[in-house]
């Protein structure tokens, strides 16, 4: 018996194949998040050393490919670090390290974006430095990174689809699967990227509206 | 846990045909993409409502369903209405289109930056609509667009990465077969990540000034 048919289960294979890219995009989006912010921040404390480094690392996961990140933390850390590492824990270290290196930029750029004197009459009224970036730089540096960030979330999202070339059982590769079995890779890889587009453009939405929100003290109310 | 990297030069001469066939690939499909691009942002520009909308919707795709699902679904799926093409040329097939979304959007804004004023002083001299457009409209918005289309093309480079899993050789490919060689990932895929982010780096500068070369006459406004 031969099983080139699509079937009612196929179905459920790719809610579960959707279920673990979603997931594993909603996991690293938040890891990135933070790694990033946290970067940001030591660079507006202007810590010595660790500003160039973190600089330097972010400058070399921007400018590679993902999928030879993935390779080095799949491939590479086991071998060098004598360390077990499953495909999911790799796709789960490389996707959070790159997403963290763009939310970096992004969120250094909005810390720029917020003008000098602000920052100097906080200072004047004696407010820490702390209090400055709580009170007055993150609120406004928010409100100017939501749309960047949406369009790298968008990306990030495009970016999951690679983990499947190490063998994560995301949407991507349930698609290789039904596809080596039913040999119909027009509707598969159809049906896939139908799904991926849905996804993607859910973010963009769920963004806008963020920014809306963000942005609505800003918004012109008449007179 | 000491990098070694006497090991890979024996290897050198074979991953240099990799980057060689990355090479390629990125000037074919950089070439390509800027064909499309071109013509899909004439179409998204043009005064034709059915034109227009068509040419959005291409860029939408393009943009939101991951690069790898786009390639199986050329790899796979072309065989299967009895297209026989090889991994070299579904890749630059598939990279064009995918980098033509990107393209497209570049080239778009740079027309629409165009001053009306000047397109209307054209009309006026008497010169016909095609005149008009591959005289004075495109050659001012590519110009105007070469940074953004650098970024692009850099981006071009990174995702040709991916095409080493449709069995195409290029510069991760090759790598891969190495680090299964030496029994070395690490070291393979390290050395592979800073050549990548070098290339990108270079590329960079390359852009930069063939950009100030061609809007040297623009004066500060560009800088």
């Amino acid at each position: 018996m031969r099983y080139t048919e699509f079937t009612p289960f196929d179905i459920v294979l790719l809610a579960q194949g959707l279920g673990v890219s979603v997931g594993l995009f909603l996991a690293t989006t938040v890891i990135g998040l933070l790694i990033g912010t946290l970067w940001a921040v030591v660079r507006f404390y202007r810590v010595p050393v660790l500003t160039q480094v973190i600089t330097f690392v972010a400058e070399l996961l921007k400018n590679s490919p993902v999928l030879v990140q993935l390779f080095l933390v799949f491939f590479g850390f086991p071998a060098f670090f004598h360390i077990n590492l499953g495909p999911v824990e790799a796709a789960v270290i490389t996707l959070s390290g790159n997403t963290a290196a763009f939310v970096y930029v992004i969120a250094v750029s909005a810390i720029e974006s917020i003008g000098r004197d602000q920052i100097e009459a906080a200072r004047a009224f004696g407010l820490t430095k702390w209090q400055v970036l709580r009170h007055i730089i993150a609120p406004q540096a928010m409100a100017f990174a939501i749309g960047p960030l949406t369009g790298l979330l968008v990306n990030q999202l495009q970016v999951t689809s690679l983990i499947s070339v190490i063998g994560v059982m995301d949407l991507t590769k349930i698609g290789n699967i039904l596809n080596l079995r039913t040999l119909k890779p027009f509707i598969v890889w159809a049906v896939v990227g139908v799904l991926y587009y849905l996804a993607a453009k859910l973010i963009a939405y769920a963004g806008a509206t963020l920014e809306r929100r963000l942005r609505a003290h800003t918004a012109w109310k008449g007179l | 846990m000491r990098i070694d990297l006497s090991l890979l030069v024996p290897y050198l001469p074979f991953m240099l045909e990799g980057a060689l066939l990355t090479a390629q690939v990125c000037v074919l499909a950089l070439l390509g993409s800027l064909i499309v691009g071109a013509l899909m942002a004439v179409a998204r520009t043009s005064a034709n409502t059915l034109l227009r909308r068509a040419a959005s919707i291409y860029a939408d795709l393009f943009r939101n369903v991951p690069f790898i699902v786009q390639l199986f679904f050329f790899y796979y799926g072309l065989p299967e209405i009895g297209i026989y093409i090889d991994a070299f040329t579904t890749g630059v097939v598939a990279l064009s289109i995918a980098g033509g979304a990107f393209t497209s959007d570049v080239i778009r804004s740079g027309i629409l930056a165009i001053e009306p004023g000047i397109i209307e002083a054209a009309q006026v001299s008497g010169l016909s609509k095609t005149k008009v457009f591959s005289k004075i409209v495109l050659p001012v918005a590519l110009r105007t667009s070469v940074r953004p289309m650098g970024s692009v093309f850099i981006n071009l480079i990174l995702t040709s990465s991916i095409l080493s899993t449709i069995t195409l050789n290029e510069l991760t490919g090759t790598a891969k077969i190495v680090a299964s060689d030496t029994f070395k990932p690490f070291e393979v895929y390290v050395v592979l990540l800073i050549a990548y982010a070098t290339l990108t780096y270079l590329v960079s500068l390359l852009i930069a000034a063939l950009h100030r070369r061609l809007n040297r006459d623009l004066g500060e406004a560009v800088r």
